[in-house]
């Protein structure tokens, strides 16, 4: 099933035209780095599948199709500065605030070099260098947290911002009505944007919800929603922008719903998605309107097209920078046991203290 | 000048002390800490004007104003959930969940976030925070305002659990988890609020989370228990010293971390042990004890371990005071342990 459009903000057309009426945020150096940083997300994403299908890791959540609705929602951040409660998929966000590639390898390996030490399962990364919080697998349980996060925030008297991100299905969740109730009513610095790719694995937007989509929830708690193009990442940057500016003078919390596809399956749990819930059709239909493709075209329009030879050179270079960064991890090896007991409390209690030393004394056992 | 010396209720030191109600003690706990650190904040359902259902909160928001004393949406999950937000931003949110019964919409909160942020994330975030809720029964609530689900947490790694049973200790461990870097689950036995009094010193002090008190030394038998129960264990330990038996009164305060090495020597000294707990039976944390006093200590012990234990029902309403481990169950326990064999 094709879900329709309503009205969402569209700064391009899917032919790559400027709509009429509208200002364009940024300049072509701008534009250029968003381009690669789409193109990077994109490389990735392939790669990383490739990563999964050799067995070198055990899960990926593909975010083909997402990268201007996710470096759209990064670009108005200031990484370092705002902080960013995720969730898994949203490695186009990191990699637009900065995150280095060697980290996300790592932490898609659970290898030695992980900023977090192998703790969690694949693609569930984060990292207090830009404030990205880590991932929990738990749907929708960032919202209230992120609702908290930002109300520390405004407590404190920062000027800083929250950007909370989920995708359709986390809308279905309590935790997701309980966090945004209490942002309204806070009145807190953060912006709740719904990275709406149609399919909460294979489960459709429709039996998602019965409402016009999730934009009109917005309402409900009293702050404004936006509904935007999630396939223009200036049409995403400009809407999530005003609303991270209007959060940092005070306005409040904003819902943004961004429409988007996540063109591949959800994990590589569903990698038959095409088979068994979605038609060949849906998939053509917004294959036509990639991200990237799409901004190429305007890339070009606006006199800065970019030649087959730059966008296979900037392809090429890509893939090296991740090998290298996927070898870099494998390199590190696997975490020491000993740490599996670290990082539990602060401070390891004797409890813990006793069950390291039992699995210490097996462990020399076993090496002698 | 802060003490972790632990001393047992009504017991204080060379300095001044003062009189106060378990509730009370809470209550100066929080002023007490807010005043030490303006990240220190307080919000729940109700905690506001009203200063809460048991008015533990009382008094807090005319004092730090709406900013830092604040209600909430009727929601756990929203209440939990941004305490986590809040300490991972470098506030210290004291969360007040009206009845620990109504957990369950932020059990999630805790278990997925609040006990997993440091560890999953390898030590760059972390949760300091404290959940304070009234648990336990004896006050006619029927079961969702009576349960003892303290069992569901102490289960999750990461979260710390403690429940005090004297004014002293609720203030002392109600210090220690604020001031501490892990998110903390204090449980407040609600039927002691106002039926204990203890002396609590005026200085400055904490309780460390992982250490029992003794309450009562003796060498036939450990009777151990912790939180509502514990004026029902101190009346058994005092009718069965009537009848000649000398019982040793361990009150384990804190459960994650819990004091193994204070179990185990008053249970190697005693040879017999009676566990006390009014949560249901079943994988209740006295089970935890039971079985690592069997591992640790089985050679020292005369008698099988005992256990009284809530019942596996659901809290009943009419049958408030039967279902409770009262004094004459702990002393029929202990009669029977003394007479094993």
């Amino acid at each position: 099933m094709i879900h329709p459009l309503p009205t969402p903000v569209q700064y391009l057309g899917e032919d790559g035209s400027v709509r009429p009426g509208v200002t364009l945020p940024g300049t072509p150096d701008d534009w250029y780095a968003l381009w690669h940083t789409m193109l990077l997300v994109r490389e990735y994403d392939r790669k990383l599948v490739t990563l999964l299908r050799q067995g070198r890791t055990t899960f990926y959540a593909q975010a083909a199709g997402m990268e201007a609705t996710q470096v759209g929602i990064g670009r108005a951040l200031r990484p370092g500065h705002d902080w960013v409660w995720g969730y898994y998929r949203d490695q186009g966000i990191a990699l637009t605030m900065g995150a280095r590639l060697q980290d996300l390898a790592a932490q898609m390996l659970g290898s030695n070099s992980d900023p977090n030490r192998g703790r969690q399962m694949p693609h569930h990364y984060g990292s207090a260098q830009i404030n990205f919080v880590s991932a929990s697998s738990s749907i929708a349980n960032q919202v209230p947290p992120a609702t908290g996060t930002a109300l520390a925030q405004k407590m404190l008297g920062t000027d800083e911002v929250t950007v909370c991100t989920f995708g359709d299905g986390a809308t279905s969740e309590g935790d997701w009505h309980a966090g945004l109730n209490m942002a309204g009513v806070q009145q807190v610095p953060c912006v709740f944007v719904c990275e709406n790719n149609q399919w909460a694995i294979s489960t459709p937007l429709s039996r998602q919800t019965a409402s016009d989509g999730i934009v009109a929830k917005a309402a409900g708690y009293g702050m404004p929603g936006v509904q935007v193009d999630g396939n223009d990442v200036l049409a995403v940057w400009a809407v999530v922008q005003e609303a991270v500016d209007r959060a940092r003078r005070g306005g409040g919390p904003t819902l943004v719903e961004a429409l988007t596809y996540r063109m591949g399956a959800h994990s590589n749990a569903d990698a038959d998605a095409e088979k068994t819930y979605r038609s060949r059709e849906e998939v053509q239909h917004w294959q036509a309107r990639d991200p990237l493709v799409r901004f190429e075209r305007f890339l070009e329009r606006q006199g800065h097209s970019i030649s087959a030879a730059q966008r296979s050179e900037a392809v090429a270079s890509l893939h090296r920078q991740i090998d290298e960064a996927i070898q870099e991890a494998e390199n590190s090896g696997q975490p020491d046991w000993r740490s599996m007991f670290e990082d539990v409390y602060a401070d390891m209690p004797v409890h813990l203290r006793r069950q390291y030393q039992q699995l210490r004394l097996e462990q020399e056992a076993g090496q002698s | 000048m802060t003490t972790t010396e632990s001393r047992p209720a009504g017991t204080s030191g060379a300095g001044e002390s003062t009189t106060l109600t378990l509730i009370q003690a809470i209550t100066l706990g929080m002023q007490g800490e807010m005043r030490r650190d303006p990240r220190v904040v307080v919000f729940g359902e109700d905690v506001g004007a009203r200063g809460g259902v048991f008015l533990a909160t009382a008094g807090l928001q005319q004092e730090f104003g709406e900013e830092r004393v604040f209600d909430t949406p009727l929601s756990e999950a929203a209440i939990v959930g941004a305490a986590v937000g809040m300490a991972v931003r470098g506030l210290r949110p004291i969360a007040e969940i009206q009845f620990a019964d109504y957990m369950g919409p932020g059990f999630d909160q805790l278990v997925s976030q609040a006990a997993k942020l440091r560890y999953r994330s390898g030590g760059q975030f972390s949760c300091p925070m404290v959940v304070r809720t009234p648990s336990g029964g004896g006050v006619k609530g029927g079961h969702h305002h009576s349960q003892s689900p303290e069992a569901y947490y102490c289960h999750t790694p990461g979260l710390k659990v403690v429940m005090p049973s004297t004014p002293y200790d609720a203030l002392g461990l109600l210090r220690a988890a604020v001031r501490g870097a892990d998110p903390v689950i204090y449980f407040e036995p609600k039927r002691l609020y106002r039926a204990v009094k203890g002396e609590v010193p005026t200085e400055d002090y904490i309780v460390e989370l992982g250490r029992a008190a003794v309450r009562q030394s003796g060498t036939d038998l450990s009777l151990i228990g912790y939180g509502g129960v514990m004026p029902d264990v101190l009346k058994a330990a005092q009718a069965l010293g009537e009848q000649g038996v000398s019982v040793e009164v361990l009150d384990l305060r804190s459960l994650v971390p819990w004091d193994r090495e204070a179990v185990m020597a008053s249970v190697a000294r005693t040879g017999r042990a009676v566990l006390v707990s009014e949560a249901p039976r079943i994988g209740s944390f006295m089970t935890e004890v039971a079985s690592s006093i069997q591992e640790d200590v089985f050679d020292s012990l005369l008698a099988p371990v005992g256990l009284v234990a809530g019942f596996d029902t659901p809290y009943p309403y009419a049958q408030d005071r039967v279902y409770l481990p009262g004094a004459g169950r702990i002393v029929n326990a202990a009669v029977q342990t003394l007479n094993y064999g």
